[in-house]
């Protein structure tokens, strides 16, 4: 879990007296792992070149599941480019999961995201893995959840890439809800 | 005259890349002037980030979503910077849990405080240094005149605690907002401080909001209680309906892990499980993995806060609500824990034995 008094979020100023104090250490560090890897790729790839790098996997460990039974998948992202790569992103959703289309296996939209571009930062050769699980429940309105039927579902995760539909940096599994 | 704090329909995310964490959920609250309000809740649920947004301190990759935070009825999301900043100290101040946060090690305690009485209220340098020497002894500080000059790091941790509540004080807000003041300190200090802190509350006519996860600090201190879960109240009541008539299940287990005299660190551990991460909730009621009471219909859906009386969804002006599928479409199984009242004083440490002290058991009867 992330702390909000040792992160970047928050607001600091040593000069105001009823603001957060700046925290000495960590900032220089923050200013050195970040500004020149992130030129770096800026400097030298096209937009094209760069999503190439990137490859996406889902997988999930089995592919039938009984009814009721929580999915555990696994998402890896991976920069095969022995330099760092920066995705531009639609929005500061980086990327994201769905079942059968739904984002999140949710059918009504959850959030109303920023409108403002993101940036997904790989450092070289960097696998980013993010574990997860779909309890088998679809979301159908705000406050309300049903169970999925038997049948086969697809799993699907992809980076929010800029500029629309973009099937390389994304993929899908299919997996099989049985009685 | 408009409420002291109004905050409605507020929602924070932040956007990493393990996910968007929902860290305060469509919450809504008021606080009066004057009143002392608590919010309590196990770490993660969400506490800090709602008091920090309240001063427009989140900052990316944090995301006021949406909501309104009205102070004496204005929006404090549409002022400009140089306006919250100015709001910052003289009307709203915050005690943070610890000195590196509040204060500047570089400057003198003394000096922090004086400049900021002199900006904030026009004070001359000389008139500064008095009204500082005069908080620091209030806040129980000896020899004030002399520490004046101490810095930051001279001071043991209650002492810094109490610097850090005349920082709060300087500048004569109506709101403090005290997020876990006395988390970092140890049990005998904690309870002179909360005693002070509401002595000096009250002289100063000052509204608190005061963060803790623990309740047993709510009972020294507040007057009204909201209980978070997963970036959402679940229950919001005055603080002797929610010792003595507890409405949410997670309430109770918060009950059941007061400390016992002399076990500090031994807290009683009844809710099994942890918060869930709030980049990914259950489906349905946030809690229903850890209750011990859930059904089927916790699963499918969440409860809104609701009215325990009336059973009608709860507003601002409701004085006891609970977000508990019971007080709606109602459980099959019912709710059933004991709330025992332990009047003989002293075995739960952390209350006040004098008001009586309420522990909760939560026991299931009939089957499973
Ligand atoms: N900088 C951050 N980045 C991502 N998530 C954060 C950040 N700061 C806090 N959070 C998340 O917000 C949620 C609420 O945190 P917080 O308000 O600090 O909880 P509490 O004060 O109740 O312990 C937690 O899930 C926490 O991990
Ligand atoms: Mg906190």
């Amino acid at each position: 879990m992330r702390r909000i008094y040792e992160s970047d979020a928050l607001y600091r100023d040593d000069d105001e007296a009823h603001a957060p104090k700046e925290r000495k250490r960590q900032t220089t560090l923050q200013s050195f792992r970040h500004v020149p890897s992130a030129a770096l790729s800026d400097a030298f790839l096209p937009q094209r070149l760069r999503r190439r790098c990137i490859s996406v996997d889902v997988r999930s460990p089995n592919s039938t599941y009984r009814v009721g039974e929580p999915i555990p998948f696994r998402v890896t992202l991976r920069n095969r480019a022995p330099i760092a790569v920066t995705i531009p992103t639609a929005s500061p959703v980086l990327w994201e999961w769905s079942v059968d289309g739904n984002v999140e296996a949710s059918a009504v939209p959850l959030r109303d995201p920023p409108d403002e571009p993101g940036r997904f930062h790989f450092g070289r050769g960097e696998r980013k893995e993010f574990q997860k699980r779909w309890d088998q429940r679809f979301r159908v309105e705000r406050h309300e959840w049903e169970p999925a039927e038997p049948g086969t579902y697809t799993i699907a995760a992809g980076i929010n890439v800029a500029g629309g539909a973009q099937t390389r940096l994304r993929a899908e599994t299919t997996v099989e809800i049985v009685r | 005259m408009p409420p002291l704090l109004e905050v409605k329909d507020l929602t924070v995310r932040f956007y990493t890349q393990e996910g968007v964490v929902t860290a305060v959920d469509n919450l809504s609250y008021r606080i009066e002037r004057g009143e002392k309000f608590g919010v309590v809740g196990e770490s993660g649920a969400g506490k800090s980030v709602t008091a920090l947004s309240v001063l427009r301190l989140i900052e990316s990759p944090g995301q006021i979503e949406s909501g309104e935070i009205l102070f004496k009825g204005q929006n404090l999301l549409e002022l400009s910077e140089s306006e919250i900043r100015s709001i910052r100290g003289n009307e709203i101040a915050m005690v943070f849990q610890d000195a590196q946060t509040a204060l500047n090690p570089v400057y003198t305690v003394g000096e922090q405080i004086a400049e900021a009485i002199e900006h904030h209220m026009g004070y001359s340098e000389a008139e500064a240094r008095d009204r500082t020497i005069q908080l620091l002894d209030r806040v129980g500080i000896p020899e004030a005149e002399t520490r004046f000059s101490d810095y930051p790091h001279e001071f043991s941790g209650g002492m810094q605690q109490r610097a850090i509540i005349a920082m709060a004080l300087s500048c004569d807000p109506d709101l403090i907002i005290a997020d876990e003041p006395t988390t970092a300190l140890d049990v005998t200090i904690e309870t002179q401080i909360l005693d002070e802190l509401r002595e000096l509350a009250e002289s100063f006519d000052t509204a608190i909001q005061l963060i803790t996860h623990d309740l047993g600090v709510i009972a020294e201190v507040c007057d009204r209680v909201m209980v978070m879960y997963a970036g959402k109240p679940v229950e919001v009541a005055p603080v002797e309906e929610l010792y003595y008539n507890p409405k949410h299940p997670y309430t109770v287990g918060l009950m059941s892990s007061i400390p016992r005299v002399g076990s500090e660190s031994d807290r009683l551990q009844t809710i099994p499980g942890t918060m869930p991460d709030l980049i990914e909730l259950p489906s349905g009621c946030s809690f229903h993995p850890r209750c011990p009471f859930a059904e089927e219909s916790c699963t499918r859906s969440e409860p809104p806060l609701t009215d325990v009386d009336s059973g009608r969804q709860a507003t601002l002006d409701t004085p006891h609500a609970a977000a508990c599928i019971e007080y709606t479409e109602g459980l099959a199984e019912g709710l059933t824990y004991a709330v025992e009242i332990d009047d003989s004083g002293g075995d739960i440490g952390a209350i006040d034995a004098a008001d009586g002290t309420a522990a909760a058991t939560s026991e299931r009867d009939g089957d499973d």
